[in-house]
């Protein structure tokens, strides 16, 4: 019983997390929307859920927390309170600490937290409606014997019995009105059917139609027409019910390696299978042999992306804490901010949507805080007071694009020029040769930051470098679109998953490694001659700028496959964030979808390397990571 | 009739926690063979494919809530004599009231016992 308690509880959890995060977003809606009674109802709901099932498992602060917080919305969902913003500040905290006691039951630490001053708010609250809430909530199994509205107990008893024997009556009350049958032929009847039931203990009792057809009151055709005439059972009218089930994470994940291994199956195969056609070409059971292939091919590439599909979730599960979070933020610095979201429902997989959270919240904090202006200014401006975040995503081909766009004062390029300037990362004849675009990414540098005053939400100077981080790794991209007074739009570009990537096969010696294509910018063929070293740091110009230059061979003790100097080598251009050098390599192989295994027993990106795949010809290569591989080296 | 330990029971509520619960609470009284349901359309469904002896439901349910589908099941020539058992928090006993018209065979109140379920489980069915 223990386990399944364990097993109840975690389940509890799980279900109620999911509750919680949803109650956030609807009360920020609810505030803006507050005479939405179906947004309303389904909050009450929430609470009441938590509350029921709390008070089976015992988690009696859990139950005193959210009965009283039920009762508040109670009040609200009556009219009896207005929902005004301290009221709902009060609701919001309440809800804070449901996740707090949350927390005590996911940790088992079995500690109480003090609900005194956030009880007594709920009670301040409910008390402005006048009426007494009962603090002290019903704990297990002391079943409802104290007060509330509406009838007691046994009221209810003696109303159930009252009832209870005369459930079946539709079909009386049909042929009634059909004329089949009077009033008291069907009373008879229902009296028989009673008799019936107290006197048979097993089997089923007759319907009432079965009796009065028995009796002679009716005929066989009445009651078939009378039951036809039954109020239509509305099944017909029903949407499809979602059928879902619950897998580990894990499981998945296995499926997903499993098909890794199955697509790397098949490239290899359909390399084998070209040879073959080359060397076998007349041979009768070549063409089957190819066309088998090709059916393996486009059975795997389904199979794959159906697995892809089961690891996908809507991204409405990082969007869900942007409602509340804006409306803290905006009501903390007195702005007026609305939030809109679209495409909640754009699915991405889920190690994406477990890492793109914090980049999020810091881009959307960023609008609010940087980007909006207050009411007055904006009033000034002959902008309307209150201003919009659009936080969207859609999918634009193999990618998922995440757009935060606010319409506040937008980036001031001049300021941006200045503050370059000021901070010496560029010269002013460099700035005037740069585009817009250029000077813009100057922002995702590592330390630079524009707000004149530093604030406590954003602008700590961290941030908008290590978002651009964050998002790399990810293999996506981010860009910005500004507009002086109008406005300003970030786009994050982030791929559909992170296990199959496009990578660049180059080799070193007699080695093959793979790099992601996304942090490629270009290859180039230089000379090494051309390498010049400046403060011990081998570098080269390309198109007059100064590239850091890194030897994968050094990185790896390779030694050089031809050791005579001076033939030519290839340089392959990495964007890590802002930061660009150049990787020297032997030879190009050119591109291939890779899928990324992980090494066993092996710390990978600390290494710079990203995995392993195994290529089409069978060959174990390592998957770089260019993020980290040269990091020691680099220089910001 | 008294009920058995082989009756095949529905459990409707939305919340999958409650499910487990109650199933637990039936399996303590020897009752295994037990289905759910998240809402009443489910359940309709389930109800319409498979021989139910007994439905347990939850009354406040979004889409289609307990009362709307014991109506639906009342009104179906085929189901309308399955006992059904309301599960109903203290708040909710103006909606009993409207769940007894509307033909229920009894209510529970939670939380509960294997005990009060077992009480109300001999009052349905040893009336």
């Amino acid at each position: 019983m223990s386990d399944e308690m364990d097993e109840i509880i975690s389940d509890f959890l799980i279900e109620t997390t999911e509750i919680v995060e949803d109650l956030s977003q609807k009360f920020v809606e609810l505030e803006q929307d507050k005479d939405n009674q179906e947004l309303v109802n389904g909050i009450f709901r929430s609470v009441h859920t938590i509350k029921g099932a709390s008070g089976f498992l015992g988690f009696n602060q859990m139950v005193q927390l959210t009965h009283i917080t039920e009762s508040v919305l109670k009040k609200i969902k009556d009219g009896e309170i207005l929902l005004t913003p301290p009221v709902m500040d009060v609701i919001l905290g309440s809800i804070d600490m449901v996740k707090v006691l949350l927390e005590h039951i996911k940790a088992k630490d079995g500690v109480e937290e003090d609900l005194t001053d956030i009880l007594a708010l709920l009670q301040g609250v409910y008390d402005q409606a006048g009426g007494q809430v009962e603090v002290q909530a019903a704990p297990a199994e002391t079943t409802a014997t104290t007060g509330g509205a509406g009838p007691t107990l046994e009221e209810l008893d003696a109303l159930m019995e009252a009832q209870s024997d005369q459930l079946l009556r539709p079909v009386g009350e049909i042929l009634v009105e059909e004329g089949a049958v009077t009033t008291d032929e069907v009373d008879d009847a229902l009296k028989i059917q009673t008799m019936i039931r107290e006197s048979v203990d097993v089997g089923e009792v007759p319907k009432v139609g079965d009796i009065l057809e028995a009796t002679n009151k009716v005929s066989k055709e009445e009651v078939k027409k009378a039951l036809s005439k039954q109020p239509p059972s509305e099944k017909d009218k029903q949407p499809q019910v979602e059928q879902t089930i619950r897998v580990d994470v894990e499981r998945l994940d296995n499926v997903l390696n499993l098909v890794g291994e199955l697509v790397l199956a098949r490239n290899r195969l359909m390399k084998v299978v070209s040879n073959l056609e080359v060397k076998y070409a007349d041979n009768a059971d070549m063409a089957p042999l190819a066309e088998l292939t090709a059916f393996i091919n486009l059975i795997t590439t389904d199979l794959q992306l159906a697995v892809m599909k089961t690891r996908m979730q809507p991204v409405r599960k990082v969007f869900n804490k942007f409602p509340r979070m804006v409306r803290d933020l905006a009501r903390s610095m007195q702005k007026d901010v609305e939030l809109t979201l679209f495409g909640e429902e754009t699915e991405l997989d889920k190690s994406i949507i477990e890492e793109i959270g914090d980049p999020l919240v810091h881009l959307v904090r960023n609008s609010v805080d940087h980007g909006i202006e207050m009411p007055d200014v904006r009033a000034a401006a002959g902008k309307p007071r209150g201003g919009t975040v659009l936080l969207s995503a859609y999918q634009e081909g193999n990618n998922i694009v995440l757009s935060i766009e606010d319409n506040g004062k937008g980036i001031d390029v001049e300021m941006l020029k200045g503050k370059i300037l000021e901070k010496g990362l560029a010269g002013q004849d460099e700035l005037e040769r740069m585009s817009e675009k250029e000077i813009l990414d100057f922002i995702f540098m590592p330390g630079f930051s524009t707000a004149t005053i530093v604030s406590d939400v954003s602008g700590r100077g961290v941030g908008m470098d290590v978002v651009k981080t964050n998002i790399s790794k990810l293999n996506g991209t981010i860009t910005i679109e500004t507009e002086k007074g109008k406005g300003t739009k970030f786009l994050l570009r982030l791929p559909l998953t992170l296990a199959i990537i496009q990578a660049l096969m180059v080799g070193v010696g007699n080695e093959m490694f793979a790099v992601p294509l996304a942090s490629v910018v270009e290859t180039v063929r230089i000379d090494p001659s051309n390498i010049k070293t400046i403060r011990g740091q081998e570098t080269v110009i390309l198109r007059d700028e100064i590239v850091p230059v890194h030897r994968l061979a050094n990185k790896f003790f390779i030694p050089a496959a031809s050791s005579n100097g001076g033939h030519k080598m290839y340089l392959v251009v990495i964007l890590i964030g802002e930061k660009k050098f150049g990787m020297m390599v032997d030879k190009l192989f050119g591109q291939e979808e890779v899928v990324i295994k992980s090494i066993e027993g092996f710390s990978n990106s600390s290494e710079g390397i990203a995995g392993a795949t195994i290529t089409g010809d069978g060959k174990v290569v390592l998957i770089l990571d260019p993020s980290v591989i040269f990091v020691g080296d680099l220089r910001a | 009739m008294a009920y058995n330990t082989a009756m095949k029971i529905l459990v409707v509520d939305d919340f999958a926690t409650m499910r487990r619960i109650i199933k637990g609470i039936l399996r303590q009284l020897g009752m295994e063979d037990v289905e759910e349901a998240e809402d009443g359309q489910q359940a309709f469904k389930k109800l319409q494919a498979g021989k139910f002896d007994f439905l347990i439901t939850d009354w406040n349910m979004p889409n289609c809530t307990g009362l709307e589908l014991l109506k639906m099941v009342r009104s179906d020539p085929k189901l309308k004599a399955i006992p059904v058992l309301m599960v109903t928090a203290e708040a909710e006993k103006e909606q009993v009231v409207e769940a007894i018209k509307a033909g229920v065979n009894n209510y529970v109140m939670k939380p509960f016992t294997s005990d009060t379920l077992k009480q109300k489980l001999d009052k349905i069915f040893n009336k």
